[in-house]
């Protein structure tokens, strides 16, 4: 048995439980957990099977099991980007939020530097 | 132009003046603005000189019209223009203009900017700069925003990315803006297109200089104007 199929396994079965952990302290939503979990599982499969990665290359009409892998790999690292990005977007907008509300509640005023 | 604008209307304007690191030419802009008889909005935009001691040892000579507020932070030009379009309703305005703080544009210019507004011809203005004092680089990345303008938000100007522009509190009420950076000149003018708020273009004055050329709308700010545009349509 090669070392990665001893590996992946224990990394992704670390990676489950750690979204199970974070779904149980509310910090991320089932949907996400689901979607994590599928996608671990299946590092777990081709892991153990790595045949089983040209199975689905077929179905996707890609020849190599490693093209079909590497092609999701993008997909999800795309996906994980542009979540990060509307993230930050948000972020942004509500740091904008907060800056905005302290000018405006705090006008400068001469009397302030009388004061100091 | 030969209407003269009253006192009573010029004490019913406030300029906005967003400030980012601007020490060394903002006192003249804002001294020729008071001297005018305006009021101000000046929303240092978290300079990290000493843009704010410069505005407050205005508001010393001038303290009657000018209104300091501060950005923590440094959120871009268009954040510090949202603070000023939030913050003049707490002074009960009838109109209000914005403008570059960098002395780009020129205070003379004020009266003629409000006019349509004052004669009721028109509730926004924008301030349209001449293309041929424009620096070939500048003029360029202009006419691609005003067709990018033209585009995506449907409106066609003259000028679309000036940072001239005046509006009625009653039209200010109506628009929503949200940009962060320079897109506010093209929201600005999609808001009041959508709105249908009756607007004019008046020609102003620019003054380049090295220092000013520096800022406002390059080739990469118009890349990013173009992104967050893209972004808008979904």
């Amino acid at each position: 048995m090669l070392l990665y199929s001893i590996l992946f396994p224990i990394i992704s079965i670390l990676a489950i439980l750690w979204f199970f952990y974070r779904y149980l302290k509310q910090k991320q939503s089932l949907a996400t957990v689901i979607l994590w979990t599928v996608l671990w599982l299946f590092v777990i499969l081709f892991s153990i099977f790595p045949l089983a990665s040209e199975r689905f290359a077929r179905l996707f009409g890609i020849t190599r099991g490693l093209d079909f892998i590497i092609i999701v790999v993008f997909l999800v690292l795309f996906y994980i980007i542009f979540r990060l990005y509307n993230r930050i977007d948000i972020l942004q907008d509500e740091i904008n939020k907060i800056v905005k509300e302290v000018a405006i509640n705090n006008e400068i005023t001469l009397d302030d530097e009388e004061d100091e | 132009m030969s209407f003269e604008i009253s006192k009573e209307d010029k004490q019913a304007t406030y300029v906005i003046l967003p400030a980012y690191n601007e020490a060394t030419r903002i006192q003249p802009v804002i001294e020729e603005i008071a001297q005018m008889g305006y009021n101000m909005i000046i929303v240092n935009d978290g300079s990290s000189d000493n843009t704010l001691e410069v505005i407050k040892q205005s508001k010393r000579k001038y303290p009657d019209q000018i209104h300091i507020f501060s950005l923590i932070i440094n959120r871009g030009v268009g954040v510090a223009t949202q603070t000023g379009f939030d913050a003049v309703f707490m002074f009960n305005p009838k109109y209000v203009v914005s403008m570059d703080s960098d002395g780009q544009h020129s205070a003379k210019d004020l009266d003629d900017v409000i006019t349509p507004l004052v004669k009721g011809e028109a509730q926004a203005v924008i301030g349209v700069r001449p293309l041929k004092d424009m620096p070939f680089t500048r003029n360029f990345a202009n006419a691609v925003m005003n067709l990018l303008t033209r585009i995506f938000y449907k409106v066609n100007v003259s000028d679309s990315q000036t940072g001239f522009r005046a509006i009625t509190a009653d039209a200010l009420k109506k628009i929503d803006i949200n940009a962060r950076g320079y897109l506010i000149s093209s929201e600005f003018i999609r808001e009041v297109n959508d709105n249908n708020i009756p607007f004019a273009e008046v020609p102003i004055q620019t003054i380049y200089t090295p220092e000013t050329q520096a800022k406002g709308t390059n080739v990469v700010e118009a890349f990013k104007i173009l992104l967050q545009m893209i972004k808008h349509q979904f």
